[in-house]
């Protein structure tokens, strides 16, 4: 193998892990409260200039930086979910996606009044301190947020099916009514599965930063990664928003190498139709059957 | 109740006909805009209002049928006026060709089958330069003129503008009538009682959908020859939401509203020019709020007030 194809697999799968904690994001809070939020991509961005308040403009080291990143944006998921959640809980769908369309819109203008229009470039923990894989030459970085997101995702599988909490959210995703008859607190394991989802999007926002540039802008691009992602998966996997998000970052980078550069997103989205048309339920179906 | 309707939105389209006389150059660029965009959101009303389907892909058929009418009239030296119904039958043969395999998908799918859709039109008409002429998009696209008068200025154009609205309105207000309407709006209410009833449910589908896009196919020609210029920017994925979001203010289901909606969205940056940076921050917020408040459009304000002055006098 070429040392240049190692390099292209290893980015591929780190903005793949990006894409997929971003898929999950969207799926936990689909799944769970039935809101498809179209606001998403602008939550990784607010993720990633936390970041940079946190570790480029308080200065403090990248630990405690992330850490407090975190912990503002579980705060993030809280007021989305009043603000935003609960006034457009059980409308149409289409008045959701226009409503966190707005939101989206709403973010994005915010942040760009309070960080400006000119990108930061946040530091990676290792900086550009490189590593050898193979005999290519690979940034210490994308291993670092392969490790993160994997890390993550792991966390949150064993969150979800091992523990007495995890299994209440599921009970609330199955049928929200049986769950409430069962004494489940339903507005507690909402207000979760946004905190959850803010952790998600925030993650992914912290450790896209140091690949790309922090600009106010990045929102939408990887949102819609990460819609392709999903839908290639399966809407309500967690393995297929896994699979999804690799794939995706894999066919962005390999096509942008080897195929075309400049078609390489339109690549991603010709996948996607084509998925949604033949295989419309994913590489890892679902069993609902309101999709076709 | 309807003729009272019909017979005020008469005398609305005629009084508009005296608006250029008021209304200084850039005001008057700003109401074509508007009434163009009207053109393209009644026609997203069939596909979404009527008919149930929510595409994010209105832009792209603008886009469509503006590139069509660019390539048309400028490379290949067609009549203005023969690339506008050019553009409008291209735009509704891509929506066909595109509609069938894809509107099988429902609800948010279909959503993201045609948010793909506008988004991968706007990576073609980037990268096709030979034809699409890239990120500068195609200059000098001919205005449209009468034999020895020129409709170039704004102000004359917008009578051409008012008469295409007001045309595409009284179409779609014959189609809303028709069987085929109905059958649109039987589809969206119960669409397994509608298939049972042995309305053909896909070929209703294709047809809202092929027709909300020849709408937005004639909005697209309408931009071109007016700017004289097309750029992939104009017909991105925020402008169908854009679209999306001028009906549901305005009020789904309604042709009215689809026309309301339009005007009030895209003058609401001119009133709120004061703002500045801070525009989109309140303009999203104002969406929300009244997606929250009125579901139903502003268009259902005037009956709220109605039925309060009738309580009051009661």
């Amino acid at each position: 193998m070429s040392q240049q194809f190692i390099q292209l697999v290893v980015s591929g799968l780190a903005v793949g892990a990006v894409y997929a904690l971003v898929g999950l994001a969207f799926i936990m809070v689909n799944e769970a409260t039935g809101v498809v939020n179209f606001a998403t991509g602008q939550m990784v961005a607010i993720g990633c200039f936390l970041s940079v308040s946190t570790g480029i403009q308080m200065g403090l080291p990248l630990g405690p930086a992330y850490a407090l990143a975190l912990v503002a944006m579980a705060l993030f998921g809280i007021v989305f979910y009043a603000v935003v959640f609960r006034p457009l809980q059980d409308r149409p769908v289409v008045t959701v996606i226009i409503g966190t369309v707005m939101i989206g819109i709403v973010i994005q203008n915010s942040a760009l009044m309070t960080w400006g229009s000119v990108p930061f470039r946040p530091r990676s923990p290792f900086g550009r301190q490189v590593v050898d894989v193979f005999g290519a030459a690979i940034s210490a970085h994308a291993l670092f947020v392969i490790a993160v997101a994997f890390l993550m995702i792991g966390l949150l599988y064993g969150f979800i099916y091992r523990t007495a909490i995890g299994a209440r959210m599921r009970a609330v995703a199955q049928d929200r009514d049986a769950a409430r008859l069962m004494g489940i607190s339903v507005d507690r394991m909402f207000v979760l599965t946004w905190v959850i989802a803010g952790l998600l999007t925030g993650a992914a926002g912290i450790l896209v930063g140091p690949m790309w540039f922090a600009d106010v802008n990045m929102g939408d691009p990887i949102a819609l990664k990460a819609f392709a992602a999903i839908i290639i998966g399966g809407f309500s996997s967690v393995p297929g928003a896994i699979v999804g998000g690799i794939l995706v970052g894999l066919a962005e980078m390999l096509g942008a190498a080897y195929i075309s550069s400049a078609y390489k997103d339109g690549l991603v989205f010709l996948v996607m139709i084509l998925f949604l048309l033949v295989r419309p339920q994913g590489i890892f179906g679902e069993r609902i059957g309101q999709r076709a | 109740m309807i003729n009272r309707r019909l017979l005020a939105a008469s005398a609305v389209f005629l009084l508009a006909l005296l608006l250029p006389a008021f209304i200084s150059g850039y005001g008057i660029r700003i109401l074509n805009l508007a009434l163009i965009s009207a053109i393209a959101v009644i026609g997203l009303n069939f596909a979404f209002g009527y008919a149930g389907l929510i595409t994010l892909a209105q832009a792209g058929f603008v886009g469509c049928g503006a590139y069509i009418t660019a390539i048309l009239s400028t490379t290949l030296g067609l009549s203005p006026w023969l690339s506008i119904p050019a553009a409008m039958v291209g735009a509704g043969v891509i929506a066909v060709v595109i509609g069938l395999p894809m509107l099988r998908l429902k609800g948010h799918y279909l959503a993201l089958a045609t948010l793909g859709f506008n988004v991968s039109f706007v990576i073609v008409a980037t990268n096709w330069k030979s034809l699409m002429g890239g990120t500068d998009g195609i200059s000098g696209i001919p205005a449209l003129a009468l034999p020895g008068w020129s409709l170039g200025t704004d102000h004359r154009y917008y009578y051409v503008v008012w008469a295409a609205l007001a045309v595409a309105t009284w179409c779609a207000w014959r189609i809303r009538n028709s069987h085929i309407g109905l059958a649109m709006i039987a589809v969206r209410d119960d669409e397994i009682a509608t298939g049972a009833a042995s309305v053909g449910v896909t070929r209703i589908k294709v047809q809202a959908f092929g027709l909300s896009a020849v709408y937005a196919g004639l909005a697209g020609a309408l931009f071109a020859h007016m700017t004289n210029f097309v750029a992939p920017d104009d017909f991105a994925l925020g402008h169908s939401i854009i679209y999306l979001a001028m009906l549901i203010i305005g009020g789904e289901g309604s042709i009215l509203g689809a026309i309301a909606g339009a005007v009030i969205v895209t003058f609401m940056p001119e009133l709120m020019r004061d703002l500045g940076t801070a525009y989109l921050i309140v303009f999203g917020g104002l969406m929300l709020l009244i997606l929250i408040f009125l579901p139903k459009g502003l268009l259902s304000l005037t009956g709220i007030v109605a039925r309060r002055l009738k309580a009051l006098s009661r």
